[in-house]
């Protein structure tokens, strides 16, 4: 984009006819050589630039090993010198053999300018200077320093005040810091980094930390210049200073040393001002000159970092607030807010006499400039609600009252502002506590009548006549900025509309939960909805009737405003009906009707207009909604269903998840079934089925058409099926190991017909869920079927037993392909094709069914055991008891490897074998879930949430089921908003409004996850895998409709791709959140990937998550308890009760190349002691040096076999 | 600060506001590049058939967008903190009244470029390291004439 961008521009700068062209001819042949010098210094960096003449040239080139400081001389020394010899013949010339269309490069600006500086005192020079040379380099992204000597001199020696103003300019760009890294704040053509072109000695040398000091010098003593000739000099010269990297505190030091020595002349003097407000265009020469200094001075203060502990820098910027410059002012204002931030008291004290009526502040309400008035409003907020001034209300109530008045100022940006502040918003910290004063504020606070006559323009019509509530009248003017044509206002306005439905929500959702509070807001509550004792006197100027009878109430103040609110969104540009929207979410009350709503959205989602980012913004506003208001879940379950069927193409299957997953856990026992019957919709969304039941219209189809939205609409599908055999059993609270049905029993009925039949009256939930995933895992696309297949075990292993027979029936027939007599009824009732040769999923599921296989095994023989010990009446054995035991111990972990189950309470092998298991547990002190040496407990990362938060849970009786239940269902942070996953980081990153991040504007790649290490692992299981070898993941693959070639890569784009949020998910966020609770990621990689460690190598007994650890090692995966765990995932029996304590030992598996120079080759076989884990590498110390040379490194889990 | 940039047929103008936590000026470098496709399809939408002037609205996150047109140039303010629609609306207003001060009339990308150093220094008058400055039109002519703000 430069070059081609950079040659037009220049194109087109140089194409004009400039008066100086007519100079060209005469001279052309003086600078020949120079011309082509810096030709040469543009292309090739070894040649100087700085050459003006033939004869300089040789000697700058000789001159290369010179010191620095001596080339900076001999630069300055040989442009005068050049320019003086360039002089006798005619005069300079910028543009030598200037041709039309002929780009200027940057060379030979910069000669320009050298030539030029040296003759600035003619005036053809400065005109040539003014008109060409400065103007063409502005262009350019930034200046090197190696310009800076001669504009210091030109600096020094010009007069013409344009001439000095550019220079100025160009000292600035210089010192300012991004210049250095070629990036700076310019813009505009690109250029090198100059410091390091410098290194190579290519622009003379020169870099900016040689110029940088003398800028400094020579602009301080003009800042510190007294004539007061020279002081819009001065003021320039502070400017420039200001640029300086404020890095480094000498020149900071320096700086704040000017800017006080300026103060202290200035600030203190006594002042007569008063008489003009606005820049006092009468005054004196000297009182103008002053104030024009303390404009100057606040102004660099204002650029300066903070000292908030300084006591002279609160001084002065408090004494900046009566000055008679309005910038400065604002500039002071601006200062002290920020410093109320931190020390509201010290603000408070300082501000004593300019607060109090009369004082300067009240004036600021008067000064012509919005921003002052923003800042007074901010300043008056923090400072009324510090907590350091608790005993202080006379002050607050100054304050408080100073920003009641904003409230009525007739810009709208101070009002809104003012409204925000009330609201308890402003910042980004958002605290319920807050928010929910703040809508008490609003509502009640403000019903008082606005103190006297402060000025107001829109509203004085009203107030001449009557007195009215504050509320009231800043409700009015809400509403006329609905009616602007402006978008911004109309913009700002839904946004205020948009806080003050958080704040309501906030002090709803306190008003129901927290007694102490609760009493006043639930009392605002009533007067808000039956009817306003406060608003009585109020009412009569006004015709407007209340929504519950005639008296006017804050609810039909409400009412009329939201009225005004909906008409906006026929407002045609997109953003602000996005906010509109955004608004009337907010606003929406769970138990109002929200047809209009849903109805405004369904118009909406039907343009195209809408950017898919945007949608995704308003489904986190769903989200955050529900957070703050968890009765709505229902309501919002549905908006978001109107999403997904409307625009299935343009939402972040990531983000409708989280809003499912949130809804799940938060909708209580009866919403659990909406919630679930909202994710199933989705899978009845087209594509998949033609003839689908719900109601769907033909623009789902037509989104749905194109291949991209297809692609999404896939994923969303995909994350819908996960979801669902993740959550199901949540959401039915059906689980195995509480299962009141003992698979004995449920072992006889064989039946198909009777085990459906029972099941779906027994839990309806469960079954209509379980119906759908067996209609996915026949009928939908390739990954579709996978992850149903996935889900189904999931659901198989977690459930209790009339489902868990009916999904392994139902496996086995998929894994058999085409055998569909078995399930025919099931299918028959879905009327829907099967696909007509298997599913080629067969593969897949084998290690599924080979699970269930084993648990049904191992119960036969336990139950055979029993009834043999029953009938000879003999006791068990210690060695039986321990037998029973490694099994039991076995199928979890085979279990675990699937999916997470509580590993305390789980019983693979039935409800009967819990007694024996807990005899060979006592008598052998094995306590049910150590933790430390369970796996599937580490595995999801919750026992350190766990152990921490519950003293005793290892009595697993203790456990709270509910809890087990949530974890199980991964939905472990039992309050709703887990604070540790990342996907809600994102939420509250989203509602905080982090706001630097750059927008994302390719929509397809919100997911995109490295799959690092993903070949590793998988060419690692392809080694390991002891059965099932010879049909990899290929095989599958070939009978799959995607063709061979794709197949792997169709996979690991798979493992890439599909990270589905969860509470417990742990997302690699491109928006680059630290991810410090990465722990608890382990859960969802592992269920993610499972399946495909499972379909390799089915027996490897660990908790899947490690694998993916191994995948994600590049991302901040931390899981402290991680290194015993991980190493067996080679052969956990062996390691898997290692403890972390001592050292380990093991053995290099195959040869392993250092990719880094932390990491240490290996040679399969070696020995080497294992240090620690991190991130799935070892750090392993060797016996001796390796072929690298190396004793010690880091080496991937997976290339050590740990003992 | 200020980017310039040739976007067919129009000149892409660019100016950050309120960037200053950290007292950083501007955005990170390696966000630029997502912010200008950003604001470039952004313009590509919306920007067609605009009238001179009118204002238009984005936002991401918690940034706020106000461009507008003038002439052949797409102008545009991003802002955070307090620098919200609306104050970016004054601050484009007072932007966009100074490039047609200097240009005499709305630019076409020609006049645009030829009085492009003297947008250069207004603009450094309007907005000192990511703060907006100054907003009066007289102050600001006359300090990039270097004379003093105000005059006696």
């Amino acid at each position: 984009m430069a070059d081609s961008s950079g040659t037009t521009l220049m194109d087109l700068i140089t194409a004009d006819p400039g008066p100086a062209s007519s100079a060209s001819g005469s001279t052309a042949n003086a600078t020949p050589s120079s011309a082509s010098a810096s030709a040469a210094a543009s292309q090739s960096p070894s040649v100087p630039m700085t050459t003006t003449s033939s004869s300089s040239l040789g000697k700058t080139i000789l001159g290369e090993k010179k010191s620095k400081r001596a080339t900076l001389m001999q630069i300055q020394n040989e442009t005068i010198s050049a320019a003086k010899a360039a002089l006798q013949p005619m005069k300079t010339n910028i543009m030598p053999q200037k041709q039309k269309k002929k780009p200027v490069s940057y060379s030979q600006l910069a000669r320009s300018i050298h030539e030029l500086a040296a003759t600035s005192d003619q005036k053809s020079s400065q005109k040539q200077l003014v008109h060409h040379v400065f103007p063409k380099l502005a262009v350019y992204n930034s200046v090197d320093p190696s310009l800076a000597p001669s504009l210091l001199m030109l600096n020094q020696q010009c007069e013409d005040r344009t001439v000095l103003r550019y220079v100025y300019y160009y000292l600035a760009r210089i010192l300012s810091d991004n210049g250095a890294q070629g990036l700076s704040t310019g813009g505009g053509i690109p250029t090198p980094n100059w410091d390091a072109l410098a290194d190579i000695d290519a622009v003379g040398g020169v870099t900016r930390a040689d110029v940088v000091p003398r800028i400094i010098e020579q602009l301080s003593a003009e800042a510190s210049n007294v004539d007061t000739e020279f002081h819009a000099r001065r003021l320039q010269a502070l400017k420039a200073l200001t640029y300086a990297p404020s890095s480094n505190s000498d020149i900071l030091a320096r700086l704040y040393e000017i800017v006080f020595g300026i103060l202290d002349k200035v600030a203190d003097t006594p002042k007569k001002r008063k008489k003009g407000v606005f820049g006092t265009k009468g005054g004196d020469k000297e009182s103008i000159i002053r104030s024009n200094l303390q404009y100057g001075a606040l102004s660099a203060l204002r650029r300066l970092p903070l000292d908030p502990g300084n006591p002279v820098f609160l001084h002065r910027a408090v004494q900046g607030v009566s000055f008679a410059d309005p910038i400065a002012v604002r500039h002071a204002l601006e200062i002290i807010s920020e410093l109320a931030m931190k020390d509201p008291y010290a603000v408070a004290m300082a501000l004593g006499k300019v607060v109090v009526p009369g004082g300067a502040l009240q004036d600021v309400l008067h000064l012509h400039d919005v921003l002052a008035r923003v800042a007074l409003a901010r300043l008056c907020h923090t400072v009324s609600r510090a907590r350091a001034l608790d005993e202080r209300p006379d002050i607050k109530s100054q304050f408080n009252s100073l920003l009641y008045q904003l409230l009525l100022d007739p810009s709208e940006r101070v009002c809104f502002e003012a409204v925000l502040c009330i609201l308890g918003k402003y910042d980004s910290t958002e605290r319920t506590e807050e928010r929910a004063a703040g809508w008490y504020r609003l509502t009640r606070e403000m019903l008082k009548l606005p103190e006297n006559d402060s000025k107001s323009s829109k509203d004085k019509s009203q107030k001449t006549r009557r007195p009215q509530p504050l509320i009231k009248l800043v409700m009015r003017r809400l509403e006329s900025s609905f009616r602007s044509f402006s978008r911004p206002v109309l913009h700002a306005a839904a946004r205020v509309v948009q806080e003050m439905g958080k704040s309501r929500a906030a002090a709803f959702s306190v008003g129901l939960t927290d007694i102490d509070e609760g009493v006043s807001i639930n009392e605002f509550a009533d007067d808000d909805f039956n009817e306003n004792p406060y608003a009585d006197g109020a009412r009569k100027a006004s015709s407007m009737s209340g929504s519950t009878g005639s008296k006017e109430t804050i609810a039909s103040l409400l009412a009329s405003l939201m009225e005004v609110v909906r008409t906006t969104v026929a407002c045609e540009c997109v953003y602000v009906r996005a906010m509109v929207i955004k608004a009337l979410i907010w606003m929406q009350l769970p138990y109002e009707s929200f047809d209009e709503l849903e109805s405004i959205i369904t118009s909406e989602l039907s343009d195209p207009a809408w950017p898919a980012a945007l949608l995704n913004d308003i489904l986190l506003t769903l989200h955050a909604r529900f957070k703050a208001t968890p009765d709505m879940a229902v309501t919002l379950l549905e908006i978001a269903r109107i999403f997904a069927t409307k625009v299935p193409g343009k939402i972040d299957a990531d983000v409708l998840q989280l809003l499912w997953k949130t809804c799940l856990v938060g909708a209580g026992p009866n919403g659990k079934h909406t919630a679930l019957e909202a994710v199933t919709i989705v899978l009845d969304l087209p594509p998949p089925q033609p003839g689908s039941p719900s109601g769907v219209t033909p623009v789902d189809r037509v989104s749905a058409s194109d291949p991209k939205s297809a692609l999404a609409l896939q994923k969303l599908v995909q994350a819908a099926v996960w979801f669902l055999g993740e959550n199901a059993n949540y959401a039915a609270s059906e689980y195995a190991w509480e299962s009141a049905t003992p698979p004995g029993t449920a072992l006889m009925m064989l039946d198909a017909d009777k085990m459906v039949a029972a099941a779906s009256s027994r839990n309806p939930t469960l079954a209509g869920a379980l119906t759908r995933l067996q209609r996915c895992a026949f009928s939908g696309s390739w990954e579709v079927r996978i992850v149903a297949a996935q889900a189904l075990t999931t659901m198989a292993i977690r459930s209790g037993e009339p489902y868990r027979l009916q999904i392994y029936e139902f496996l086995n027939a998929l894994a058999q392909g085409g055998v569909q007599s078995q399930l025919s009824e099931m299918h028959l009732s879905n009327g829907e094709d099967q696909g007509a040769s298997g599913t080629g999923l067969g593969v897949l599921i084998s290690p599924m069914i080979k699970v269930l296989d084993e648990m049904y095994r191992a119960q036969d023989e336990l139950i055979k055991d029993i009834r043999n010990h029953d009938n000879t009446n003999k006791e068990w054995t210690d060695d039986e008891l321990k037998k029973l035991y490694e099994t039991n111990e076995k199928l979890l972990d085979i279990v675990s490897l699937f999916c997470y189950v509580p590993r305390a309470k789980y019983l693979p092998l039935g409800p009967i074998s819990a007694k024996l298991i807990d005899v060979y547990r006592t008598k052998h002190n094995i306590t049910a879930s150590t933790g430390l040496s369970d796996p599937a407990v580490i595995a999801t990362g919750i026992s350190d949430l766990v152990y921490e938060s519950k003293p005793a849970p290892a009595e697993s009786d203790g456990l709270d089921d509910d809890l087990v239940n949530a974890w199980a269902a991964n939905l472990g942070d039992d309050g709703l908003m887990g604070k540790s996953a990342p996907a809600m980081s994102r939420v509250n990153e989203f509602l905080a409004g982090m706001g630097t991040d750059a927008p994302d504007v390719d929509e397809e790649n919100i997911v995109s996850r490295p799959s690092v290490g993903y070949d590793d692992m998988w060419a690692k299981t392809l080694l390991e895998s002891s059965e099932l070898e010879e049909e990899d993941a290929r095989s599958s693959g070939s009978s799959s409709p995607d063709s061979i070639g794709s197949v792997e890569t169709s996979i690991s784009s798979h493992f890439g791709g599909m990270n589905y949020p969860s509470l417990f998910s742990s997302k690699p966020t491109s928006y680059g959140t630290s991810q410090t609770s990465e722990r608890s990621g382990g859960n969802r990689y592992g269920s993610s990937s499972s399946i495909y460690e499972g379909a390799s190598s089915p027996i490897r007994e660990e908790p899947p998550s490690y694998a993916s650890s191994v995948m994600q090692r590049h991302d901040s995966f931390e899981n402290p308890m991680a290194a015993p765990e991980s190493s067996s995932f080679e052969s956990e029996d062996e390691s898997r009760r290692n403890t972390s304590g001592n050292p380990q030992f093991g053995s290099a598996l195959y040869d392993f190349t250092a990719g880094g120079d932390d990491e240490l080759s290996l040679t399969s076989g070696e020995e080497v002691e294992i240090e620690y884990e991190v991130d799935g590498w070892f750090y392993v110390k060797k016996k001796r040096p390796g072929r690298d040379g190396k004793m010690a490194g880091l080496v991937p889990v997976l290339y050590v076999k740990p003992r | 600060m200020l980017r310039l940039r040739l976007q067919w047929p129009r000149l892409f103008f660019l100016t950050f506001l309120g960037f200053h936590s950290c007292r950083f000026n501007g955005v990170p470098a390696e966000e630029r590049l997502h912010w200008r496709s950003f604001l470039v399809k952004l313009g590509a939408d919306n920007l067609k058939h605009a009238k001179n002037e009118e204002l238009f609205v984005a936002s991401h996150k918690s940034v706020y967008i106000v461009y507008t047109v003038l002439g052949d140039i797409c102008l545009y303010v991003v802002g955070k903190d307090e620098y919200d629609e609306l104050a970016l609306a004054e601050a484009i207003f007072v932007i966009t009244g100074s490039i047609k001060d200097i240009c005499k009339k709305p630019p076409t990308e020609r006049t645009f470029l030829d009085k492009y150093g003297k947008i250069c220094l207004t603009l450094d008058e309007i907005v000192w390291k990511g703060i907006l400055e100054n907003t009066d039109k007289e102050r600001i002519k006359r300090l990039v004439r270097l004379k003093p703000p105000t005059e006696f």
